[in-house]
């Protein structure tokens, strides 16, 4: 184990021109009554606007390390910086209002209404009425949810995905640039949680927290983290981009960890929009004179609904199955499945193709477009 | 795909919670959730209707008519209605805070032993606690409120206790983790929570306090009980009749009002 602790020690990354925002040195908790750290020496930076996923079988001290930062739990030993400032010994109640904290359950409070609920933090901040109702909606709009339908509901009134957007926008209400996450999506059903990964990377793309969110579930630790620290009983065994982990883990730990399904996990990693992707023609008078390229007829509003031509394969045969150019190959290969094609058109947000991914290419290697990494 | 069957699912879920709101207009609504509330007054009334029927067919002397006399009644009425409200007053009073006490975190040990005392209380026939207060402090009705109080305390106090034991830990810990205060904490998540369960331990209080504050009349302070001691003293039925049709009605009633207090409450808090 020793020699495999070097490796795993954090080196805050100042190439990016990013300043760490989240800084653990040394940290340590041991519970009153047990001999065991459940957290030991723990090294930990997170960089600014990155979302570092925690993740580790049951017990490793995901929760512990999370609630170390808020200081809900008092690290035996060690440091905690927030933006470079030592937040070990401040006052933990002011500190906390600084933080964002979502939990599994939604952990909404039954007797507030929703817009009382996302207004939690702002009010003690002592900002005015006005402005916590204005903050309110302006959240519920964020995570999709119709202000006027949704502020004067109750929790009970909501469903388990829509608690859990509360949720996520009562933890932005005072825009903390700090947010911590306690498997948020862990207790939704798996079509609603994909939605809610998709939306909130989406959230994130315009208010650029920093995020420590815990989870116990790979797929969710690859599709959202920019980085992902994987902690065994009370330490951490490495820390590093999905990429890293799935392809070149750290130790035995690790891959065990990441398991035999690192190949097709890694498709979720590649995006669609990111790929060279063979043309696909949508004209009717290109159909003859261009063989090598798929040919698709399309409806009224340019939408691809089945081949006409498909170079070297029977166009009528194969059924036309589309994906958007926002989701990944794992969404392709998906969708391929599902519809028995060995072939998919990517198709853009007004759902017009933009080009043709092929069965074939998985094994053939994926090509990426010019410019991109 | 998978984003249209989910969509499908909420939106399914939201046009169901919409149009059973829209279905039921809201008298309608509570009247079809809280119907079950109207039976026990009119047994009440029915039972009083006919105790007053009986009464007036017969035919009464001098000292019956003084007894059931409206002034007689109404003053005996109010007395047990004084005794029971000043009762659950105190113990409203010193059960909820001592149980929120006992519900921290520092004093959580001394919960078996105030609760097994609280027991104890409640344990004890309270109309031997009455007569020996009486004997030991005075006759009188400062005396029978506060063995009124001493017996109804543990309802009070225990669910109290339970009410605050039963808020989900998620929710504080939610609480706590946007950085409100353990006392706010408690003041605005864990006791508005544990209303419910508190206001139904005040419920089984107040009941417990209208049937014994009949045994108050023994040590002379008043109270319906009054009524059923000058009927037997008369010897007289038709006095008895009345008394104890009006004891039961007043515990009926009482219970009812509370239940119906419970009901909004519950409805309140969700
Ligand atoms: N309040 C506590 N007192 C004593 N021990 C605790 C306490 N909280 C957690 N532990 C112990 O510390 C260890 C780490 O717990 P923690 O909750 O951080 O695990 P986790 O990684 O979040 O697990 P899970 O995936 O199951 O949520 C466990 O062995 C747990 O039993
Ligand atoms: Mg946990």
């Amino acid at each position: 184990m020793s020699d495999t602790a070097d490796q795993t020690v954090v080196v805050p990354e100042s190439g990016a021109g990013r300043s760490d925002m989240i800084v653990l040195e040394g940290v340590e908790k041991i519970y009153p009554g047990s001999t065991q750290p459940a957290v030991s020496q723990l090294d930990l930076a997170i960089a600014q606007g990155d979302i570092v996923m925690l993740i580790g079988p049951s017990g490793c001290g995901k929760t512990t390390t999370l609630k170390m930062i808020n200081r809900l739990i008092e690290p035996t030993a060690g440091r905690i910086l927030l933006d470079g400032k030592d937040v070990t010994h401040v006052n933990g109640d002011q500190l906390r209002r600084q933080i964002g904290y979502v939990i599994q359950q939604g952990g909404l409070f039954p007797h507030f209404s929703i817009a009382d609920n996302i207004g939690v933090v702002p009010k003690m901040l002592g900002w005015d009425k006005q402005r916590i109702k204005e903050r309110a909606d302006e959240l519920l709009h964020l995570v999709g949810l119709e202000p006027s339908t949704f502020r004067d509901r109750y929790p009970r009134q909501l469903s388990g995905g829509q608690q859990q957007r509360i949720g996520v926008a009562r933890a932005l209400a005072a825009d903390p640039p700090v947010m911590l996450m306690d498997e948020p999506f862990g207790a939704i059903d798996p079509i609603t949680r994909d939605r809610l990964q998709d939306e909130f990377l989406e959230i994130q793309r315009t208010v650029g927290k920093t995020i420590a969110f815990v989870t116990h579930d790979l797929q969710e630790a690859v599709k959202l983290g920019d980085k992902i620290a994987v902690f065994a009983t009370g330490r951490l065994e490495q820390y590093a981009d999905p990429d890293t982990i799935l392809t070149r883990p750290a130790n035995d730990f690790v891959s065990d960890f990441v398991g035999g399904g690192a190949a097709v996990r890694r498709l979720s990693l590649v995006e669609l929009a990111h790929l060279e992707l063979h043309p696909i023609e949508t004209d009717e008078k290109a159909a003859d004179s261009r063989n090598g390229v798929a040919v698709a007829e399309v409806d009224g509003s340019g939408k691809p609904v089945s081949w006409r031509h498909l170079p070297g394969a029977d166009a009528a045969g194969t059924p036309l199955v589309t994906v958007p150019i926002s989701g990944s190959v794992y969404d392709a290969v998906d969708v391929m499945l599902d519809g028995s094609a060995s072939l998919v058109a990517v198709v853009d947000d007004e759902g017009r193709a933009q080009g043709v991914l092929h069965w074939n290419d998985l094994v053939g290697g994926l090509r990426t477009r010019k410019g991109d990494a | 795909m998978s984003t249209a069957t989910s969509e499908t699912v909420d939106t399914q879920a939201e046009a169901a919670v919409e149009e059973e709101e829209k279905k039921q207009g809201t008298f309608a609504r509570l009247w079809f959730q809280h119907y079950d509330l109207v039976i026990l007054p009119m047994i009440v009334i029915l039972l009083l209707l006919f105790l007053f029927l009986y009464v007036g067919t017969r035919d009464l002397d001098t000292i019956e008519v003084r007894v059931l006399a409206f002034d007689n009644v109404q003053g005996l009425l109010a007395q047990h209605l004084y005794l029971v409200l000043i009762s659950t007053i105190l113990v409203l009073v010193i059960a909820v805070p001592v149980g929120i006490l006992l519900s921290r975190r520092s004093a959580r040990r001394l919960q078996g032993p105030v609760l097994a005392i609280g027991g104890f209380g409640q344990a004890l026939p309270p109309f031997g606690v009455l007569l020996l207060m009486a004997f030991a402090f005075s006759f009188g009705p400062t005396t029978a409120i506060v063995g009124l109080t001493l017996a109804a305390l543990l309802p009070v106090l225990r669910n109290t206790v339970i009410g605050l034991q039963q808020v989900d830990q998620s929710l504080i810990e939610a609480a706590r983790g946007m950085g409100m205060t353990s006392r706010a904490t408690l003041f605005r998540v864990e006791v508005p929570l544990a209303v419910p369960v508190i206001v139904a331990g005040l419920r089984v209080a107040l009941v417990l306090n209208v049937g014994t504050a009949t045994l108050a009349s023994y040590i002379g302070a008043g109270g319906l009980g009054e009524l059923v001691q000058q009927a037997l003293r008369l010897n007289r039925i038709n006095v008895l009749l009345v008394a104890g049709g009006i004891i039961a009605a007043l515990a009926l009633l009482i219970d009812w009002l509370a239940g119906v207090a419970e009901r909004i409450v519950v409805t309140r808090s969700g």
